[in-house]
């Protein structure tokens, strides 16, 4: 199972960054949203899958599956989502100053 | 010792303050001061019984770097040089410079330098050297541009500090090599270990490292370049940087470290060999030019690279006419600076086209530059002291005898290259005196009535002439208290000469003297007729040039370089990171055997629920690619970001899961939000080329992630740490929700900051949109 | 006792946090923010004499024990650059009101300077991998607010570019992290490398080491991951592009000198050896690059890129003497690169414009700058005797005596060039006639130039008094060759 959460992860890297490679910026953000996807995905397989019950205490349950990594997900997603919101109104604004949302028209100058 | 050497840089300190009273008191009468007691501290020394002197003082006694400073024969003869004629061309500066221009500047620039000049020569440990040769480099660089409001002033100036400056580097390479091959920083001890030195292999890299450092200071071919632009800085400047003082520092160098190199053949070859061609070529050149100021710096040029030439052959006859050259050439062509100050001065011209017939207005000026050019031409006359150095100079140039076959068909060329380029030094002497002084009269031509110079100007020429005179009628005087010492130093070793004759029956150099003088009369007085072939050569192949096209070029070809990458294309950064990222990471795990213990044995069960859910992201996520529309863009990534809380379910992490379908659903209402006020999606529009390389990028992370993912899966060295998580949750956590007590407990911190970035996030979007706001409202 | 660890990350982070509630009253703002970057100076420089007198300071938050809990850890390289951001730090806050306009000011300027603050000191007291990666989240999010304070067209265009590459590769960290997690089963930076070191660095673990090191080497602008940087580093306001030219860049080189001298020093001749390759080319674009432009703030920024070579090559080759270099390097690049940067931000100022083209005889009407600038581009090109000279030596001597001739012959070369990108802006801006054209009435007072002279004159004492910091920066390379001490003091067994 792990290796094939890993093949999905991987397949969210892949699709990530073709979208990161566009021109579009809704295209290139969508791109970092699953680029966060595949790295919370990699995390919580590190810690193993399904290796005992979730990280509740519980009197009956002898195994746990790894809190760490859960941890860290959640830390991560928070970050996420904060960065991804702020790339959000940031591109819509950019759009907007300089009437494109087309990455390979912001070029801008050589030199300015 | 120190405060010698540091006393003009302190004092410089002041002379912003003495500028002030400029209009009563020029400021240079303060600062002639400075230089004479310096020299008359220093004077004390010279003496038959001289032995060298050292005195330490602590800087950076930690990396061995302190003011190791060692007086010996050759920094004795330096250190006079450099307080001796600082003195007479401060005192030149007072009638030359007038009060109207910016003393202050000048006279903090002219001390700063002497200090360095000072530094250089008296440092045995070489980082101190390396720190004052750079300094005397700053201070030529805002002393040739002291004029800056000239364009040729600017264009001198950074020509030297670019040359100089390389040339430091390259030397500070090779004393940084020296000192960790020999462990110490000191120039004495190096010498020392000569053996040590010679058997590190590095022996060859030193001595081009090195070598650049002095060849490029003391303006050897092809480096020479810089220096007769550098004749833009006022007249004392030169006579005191870019002919007696400065310009020898590097033939100081080739002398300080010649001990090290002397016995290594191809120091010989290099020093001789540029030393001499210098000679020739420069000696030419010097017959070429128009302004006497080039005249000099040319033929400054071919005297250094006859002094290199001498140091090079390393025998204690050449040794021993290489330091009594230095001492000449600094009094006749300082002299001859000073000279051609005057006439720019009383004339307002130093083109010397312009110039003939000045005898009779200025008899007493001529009286002097008819010394200084005769002893520079080695005229054969018993009180001309260029006339001996040069005579020991062809002497010195019979007397190799070499093993190897460069070698020996180079000192068999010498002899007849140092003849004929001598012959040009005596032509170029002739042309100059007799071009200024003697001839037609053309006034005319002249913006000023020339007259003779006021007596203040004419004194420190009038020394420098009485040096010249006096050294040349007794020789002897120089010999034994001064100049054997420094030939000592340069060899390290006892020299046995004593005497300086000056006839010494028909011998070989004796022949060599008449043969310049006879063919360079006839040249001097046929000079009209080969004037065509002065013009012609040496046609293309022009220096000057070729450094003006590499500094082009360097601005062009790097604006070209860095604009065809630097394009400001996201795509074009964002390509070349990847593509680094995953050719690098793959190469390392290949080498590495990163991914040979793969197993499949520890792994969870597959289940049904968890391969459609699975197969449902993955097909939308390869679906955002192709999608055009963008409401379904943003429901399709919902769907993946949806799945991934499901998978969260399934992997038991509830309050991941939870979280996840919290973040998604608030991120999916931005995104609609966001939605109306971005544009419709385009059909992507790639070249087949751009979309492989996409494909490859993308292909390529994704298999990195997943690989290295299941290497990492694989290996089973280590327990994790969550144990202990498990175990003190409760008792030391109070929490029986293990990743919550985590978050809030065992790594809070973690857990602070996170909501540190979400504010400040929330800061900046409050931000971003209230500048909207405020734009809107104007 | 240990507490003090926290001080250099709480301290900025309150202010910021009190600043935001003054931000409609101007002038307090700006007096509270001038006070405390002064007693952040302050405590951080008790807190370095502590830890210079007592040896680190190991803080275990909420007192779980390593490796379980976060553990910062104020070592003597840390804590020294912690002394160098906050001199920084105070000199930008007082720069700041002369240099921004304030729109600015009122956007909570203040509030995020001082976070960035706390991201840095956070990134460089941490002895925890994730953690790190939390700092790094805190910096860059704050860098992101102030890169676009002001709400330009090109300060936006250029930030979106800077914000996706960063997350970009914030992403790839977590993944790193995850990864290595996978491994050795911890993120515990000590413990990290206690376990590396068990097995020797063997299977994925260089791999890992590798995607970490690319990650770091995009915040650091190395090669050839630096594309991203020039552009964004001079659209903003000059005193923010001093605090990302000093800063940002150099938490990204702290991050690889501290993970590739403490956790992967097991395949050296994988992972070092190809530094100096990176090294060596970071150089020559670097300065191929500071070459190309007339637009001065461009310059400045370029010349970001040679420094990081050079700091990396000391990495690279990982000797005694090349390890002193590479710290001594990064605390005089620092502080003369923010000097720098809000020299140009002046020289901009009063000449209406960055384009070189467009400036002569500058010194004329301003000569205390002219030379600032002057001494400044000695002590980048490392002339001694400045403080870049005794980095430089250290570092040649380092790679001399690991026989790394070529990198020693780059390293020269672009010095040269670096001296010369910089020396252009004296001679052709400065140096000149008087531009009748243009008359210069802006007045630069004595308040915006004081910060960038107290800058110099540091790097004028390091270069000077070398004599008083050397040996402490020699002590840290010591340390750094043994990880073992660090690993021991963190976990204490």
């Amino acid at each position: 199972m792990e290796y094939i959460i890993l093949l999905l992860a991987g397949i969210l890297f892949a699709t990530a960054i073709y979208n990161l490679l566009q021109k579009q910026l809704l295209r290139i953000i969508i791109g970092t949203v699953l680029i966060s996807h595949g790295a919370h995905l990699v995390i919580l397989t590190m810690g193993k899958l399904k290796r005992g019950q979730p990280p509740i205490l519980d009197e009956s349950v002898a195994d746990y599956t790894d809190p760490l990594p859960q941890a860290l997900i959640l830390t991560s997603i928070v970050i996420s989502f904060g960065i991804t919101s702020l790339l959000l109104v940031l591109s819509y604004r950019t759009a907007k100053e300089n009437n494109t949302d087309n990455m390979e028209e912001m070029r801008g100058e050589s030199n300015e | 010792m120190i405060f010698a050497v540091l006393l003009p840089l302190v004092l410089a300190l002041f002379i912003p303050f003495l500028s002030k009273f400029k209009e009563k008191v020029h400021t240079g009468i303060f600062v002639v001061l400075i230089p004479l007691g310096i020299f008359l501290y220093f004077v004390s020394f010279v003496g038959n019984d001289f032995s060298p002197i050292h005195h330490t003082y602590n800087w950076i006694p930690s990396l061995n770097i302190n003011f190791d400073f060692y007086l010996d024969g050759l920094s004795l003869l330096f250190v006079l040089l450099i307080s001796g004629i600082g003195t007479l061309v401060v005192f030149y500066s007072i009638y030359y410079l007038h009060t109207s221009e910016n003393l202050g500047h000048f006279y903090v620039y002219l001390l700063m330098f002497m200090s360095a000049m000072l530094g250089v020569v008296l440092s045995d440990n070489v980082f101190v050297l390396y720190t004052f040769w750079e300094l005397t480099s700053i201070s030529s660089f805002l002393l040739i541009g002291y004029w800056h409001h000239r364009e040729r002033s600017r264009y001198g100036a950074q020509k030297s500090m670019l040359i100089t400056v390389f040339g430091g580097l390259s030397m500070l390479g090779g004393l940084v090599l020296l000192s960790v091959i020999t462990g110490t920083t000191s120039i004495r001890s190096m010498i020392d270990q000569v053996d040590v030195i010679a058997s590190s292999g590095y022996l060859p890299l030193i001595l081009v490292f090195i070598l650049l450092g002095a060849f490029t200071k003391s303006a050897q071919f092809p480096f020479h370049i810089w220096l007769p632009d550098a004749m833009e800085a006022p007249t004392p400047v030169s006579a005191y940087l870019h002919s007696a003082t400065m310009v020898k520092a590097g033939i100081y160098l080739v002398a300080r470290f010649s001990p090290i190199f002397v016995d290594y053949e191809w120091f010989f070859i290099t020093v001789s060999l540029v030393g001499i061609i210098t000679l020739v070529w420069a000696s030419y050149m010097a017959v070429r030019q128009t302004d006497l100021k080039g005249i000099l710096a040319f033929s400054t040029v071919s005297q250094l690279g006859m002094i290199m030439a001498m140091l090079g052959f390393g025998t204690e006859a050449a040794v021993f006419a290489a330091v009594f050259h230095i001492l000449n050439h600094a009094t006749f062509k300082g002299s001859l600076f000073m000279i051609a100050g005057i006439i720019d001065h009383e004339t307002g011209t130093r083109d010397i086209r312009k110039l003939g017939g000045l005898l009779t207005f200025m008899p007493m000026s001529a009286t002097l530059a008819l010394f200084g050019t005769f002893s520079m031409a080695g005229v054969p006359l018993p009180f001309l002291n260029g006339f001996y150095s040069k005579e020991l100079f062809f002497g010195a140039t019979l007397l190799n005898e070499n093993s190897s076959s460069i070698a020996s068909f180079l000192s068999a060329a010498i002899p007849y290259l140092a003849v004929f380029g001598s012959i040009f030094t005596f032509v170029y002497s002739m042309y100059f005196f007799f071009g200024v002084f003697t001839g037609p009269k053309k006034l005319h031509l002249l913006t000023k009535k020339p007259h003779e110079a006021p007596i203040g100007m004419l004194i420190s020429p009038v020394v420098l002439v009485l040096g010249v005179i006096i050294i040349g009628l007794f020789p002897n005087i120089v010999n034994g208290s001064l100049l054997n010492h420094a030939a000592q130093a340069v060899r390290n070793s006892t020299v046995q000469y004593t005497n300086i004759h000056y006839w010494h029956g028909f011998e070989p150099q004796f022949i060599m003297s008449l043969i310049v003088v006879g063919v360079g009369l006839i040249l001097f007085l046929t000079l009209k007729k080969w004037s065509n072939i002065y013009s012609i050569i040496p046609g293309k192949l022009n220096l000057n040039k070729l450094y003006d096209k590499i500094i082009n070029k360097t601005d062009d070809y790097s604006a070209r370089i860095t604009n065809s990458y630097m394009t400001g294309s996201l795509k074009l950064y964002m390509s070349i990171i990847l593509a680094a990222i995953i050719l690098f990471s793959f190469t390392v795990m290949i080498t590495t055997g990163g991914f040979n213990n793969i197993t499949f044995d520890d792994l969870a069960e597959v289940e049904i629920v968890d391969i459609s859910i699975v197969l449902i992201m993955v097909l939308a996520a390869i679906c955002t690619i192709f999608i055009n529309n963008k409401l379904s863009l943003i429901i399709i990534t919902g769907i993946v970001g949806f799945g991934i809380s499901l998978l969260f379910v399934v992997f038991r992490a509830p309050d991941l899961a939870l979280t996840q379908l919290v973040v998604e659903t608030v991120s999916m209402a931005l995104f609609l939000l966001a939605y109306y006020h971005l544009p419709e999606l385009r059909k992507r529009e790639e070249t087949v080329g751009s979309s492989f390389t996409n494909l490859f990028l993308a292909i390529g992370t994704g298999a990195l992630i997943t690989m290295v993912g299941i290497a990492a899966h694989s290996s089973d060295w280590f327990k994790t740490i969550s144990d202990y998580f498990v175990e003190t949750s409760y008792t030391l956590g109070g929490g029986n929700n293990i990743v919550n007590v985590i978050l809030v407990d065992m790594r809070g911190l973690d857990t602070l900051f996170e909501i540190t970035v979400l504010g400040i996030a929330a800061l900046a979007i409050y931000g971003l949109i209230k500048v909207r706001k405020d734009k809107e409202a104007e | 006792m240990s507490n003090l660890a926290v001080l250099p990350i709480i301290i900025p982070m309150l202010a910021g946090i009190i600043v935001a509630f003054t931000n409609k009253n101007v002038k307090i703002t700006r007096f509270l923010s001038k006070l405390f970057s002064i007693i952040s100076l302050l405590v951080a420089a008790y807190v370095t004499y502590e830890v210079f007198l007592n040896g680190s300071i190991i803080l275990e938050t909420g007192d779980w024990a390593a490796p379980y809990g976060i553990i910062l850890v104020a070592d003597q390289l840390s804590i020294l650059l912690i002394l160098t951001t906050n001199i920084i730090a105070a000199t930008a806050a007082f720069y700041a009101p002369h240099s921004l306009n304030i729109k600015q000011e009122t956007h909570y300027y203040y509030t995020f300077f001082f976070l960035l603050i706390t991201g840095v000191s956070g990134a460089f007291l941490t002895g925890d991998l994730f953690n790190l990666f939390v700092f790094f989240e805190v910096l860059l999010m704050a860098s992101y607010a102030l890169i676009v304070l002001g709400g330009d067209k090109v300060q936006l265009r250029e930030s979106v570019k800077y914000v996706l590459i960063n997350l970009f590769s914030s992403m790839l960290f977590v993944t790193a992290v995850a990864l290595l997690y996978g491994v050795v089963g911890t993120v515990n930076m000590a413990h990290i490398a206690e376990r590396v070191a068990e097995v020797e660095q063997k299977g994925i673990l260089t791999t890992i080491g590798v995607i970490l090191f690319f990650v770091f080497g995009t915040k650091a602008a190395l090669f050839p991951l630096y594309y991203w940087l020039p552009r964004p580093y001079i659209v903003p306001n000059p005193v923010v592009s001093a605090l990302f030219g000093a800063l940002l860049t150099k938490v990204g080189i702290y991050s690889i000198l501290r993970v590739f001298s403490l956790i992967f020093v097991y395949k050296m001749d994988i992972t070092h050896e190809s530094f100096i390759w990176i090294a060596g080319l970071s150089m020559l674009f670097g300065v191929v690059g500071a070459l190309s432009t007339n637009n001065i703030k461009l310059i400045i920024a370029y010349n970001i890129i040679p420094a990081i070579g050079f700091i990396i090559m000391g990495i690279g080759i990982f000797n005694q003497d090349s390890l002193s270099g590479s710290i001594y390097y990064l605390i005089h690049d620092m502080i003369i690169k923010s000097a720098l940067f809000l020299l140009v931000g002046v020289i901009a100022y009063v000449a209406g414009t960055s384009d070189l083209r467009k400036m002569k005889g500058l010194i004329h009407h301003y000569p205390v700058i002219g030379w600032l600038l002057f001494i400044s581009a000695f002590v980048l090109a490392g002339i001694p005797p400045f403080s870049g000279f005794i980095g430089k030596l250290l570092l040649l001597r380092g790679a001399l005596s690991a026989d790394e001739v070529v990198i020693t012959i780059i390293a020269l070369l672009s010095s040269l060039l670096i001296l010369y990108s910089v020396m252009k802006i004296f001679i052709r801006g400065f140096w000149g006639e008087k531009d009748d054209n243009k008359t210069y009435t802006k007045k630069v007072s004595a308040g915006f130039i004081m910060p960038i002279v107290c800058l110099l004159a540091i790097s004028v004492f390091l270069g000077l008094g070398a004599q008083f910091v050397y040996p402490a920066v020699d002590g840290i390379a010591e340390y750094l060759l043994d990880p073992q001490i660090y690993i021991d003091s963190v976990l204490k067994e």
